[in-house]
């Protein structure tokens, strides 16, 4: 059961402790702050708020 | 133990190991074949009012097919054999609903998950996906999931509220 639904959802979301948000898959990114659009299939968006490029993450949460 | 019962546009579904029922209440116009015929299946006193393992999936066929509206409607799990079923299975859903053999899994694949960054606020993720955090591992179905995205929430990964007294910008 876990197994079908794992091949059913295309779109991977990975809450990554102490690091970003990782999104993998077929997503529309709209950034409302920056007016931008990203559907690249993979990202890593910041969860601290201390990047200094956001929405991604810079690794500023390792420091 | 595993849930049989899961949502689709419009209503519930179903499933035992070989069948998947579909129930669209806004169609239910009470005609009660269902629960006169199989209560050990469709029992509207319980919650969900439907118990695949309460009898054997012919009989719940049988039942499902004299519903007189599209209020219940079914498929074989195994996709192969709904190509062929006959005309005499009313309520397959090939007849009573064909919009929902592509409703299903296959359209919330299609369609992109909407990924939402919020002024000074959160990730607001929409759509169906997997979603994984704290070890946990979950299944989202047409919904909605906040992230927090200031570092402040008591509820992480989950936005809570507190992006805005802690004056995030972002």
């Amino acid at each position: 059961m876990e197994e079908n639904n794992e091949k059913k959802s295309k779109v991977i979301v990975e809450v990554i402790e102490f690091g970003p948000l990782k999104i993998t898959g077929n997503f529309l990114i709209k950034d409302l702050q920056r007016n931008t659009e990203d559907s690249s299939g993979e990202v890593r968006l910041c969860r601290c708020g201390k990047s200094g490029n956001k929405p991604y993450c810079d690794e500023s949460c390792k420091k | 133990m595993e849930k049989n019962e899961s949502q689709f546009s419009g209503g519930r579904r179903y499933k035992n190991k070989d069948i998947t029922v579909y129930w669209k209440p806004s169609a239910c116009i009470h005609a009660s074949y269902c629960y006169r015929e199989l209560l050990e299946v469709f029992d509207p006193s319980k919650r969900p009012w439907v118990d695949m393992e309460g009898s054997t999936t012919d009989r719940i066929i049988e039942v499902v097919n004299l519903c007189p509206t599209e209020a219940l409607a079914w498929k074989w799990n195994d996709e192969t054999k709904n190509d062929s079923v006959g005309s005499d299975q009313l309520n397959h859903i090939n007849f009573r609903r064909p919009e929902l053999m592509n409703t299903d899994e296959n359209d919330s694949n299609n369609e992109p998950v909407s990924v939402k960054i919020m002024p000074d606020g959160p990730i607001v993720l929409k759509g169906s996906f997997t979603i994984s955090y704290n070890g946990n591992k979950k299944e989202v179905r047409d919904s909605m999931v906040s992230i927090c995205r200031c570092g402040v929430s008591d509820h992480m990964p989950f936005c809570d509220g507190q992006h805005r007294k802690a004056g995030f910008i972002g």
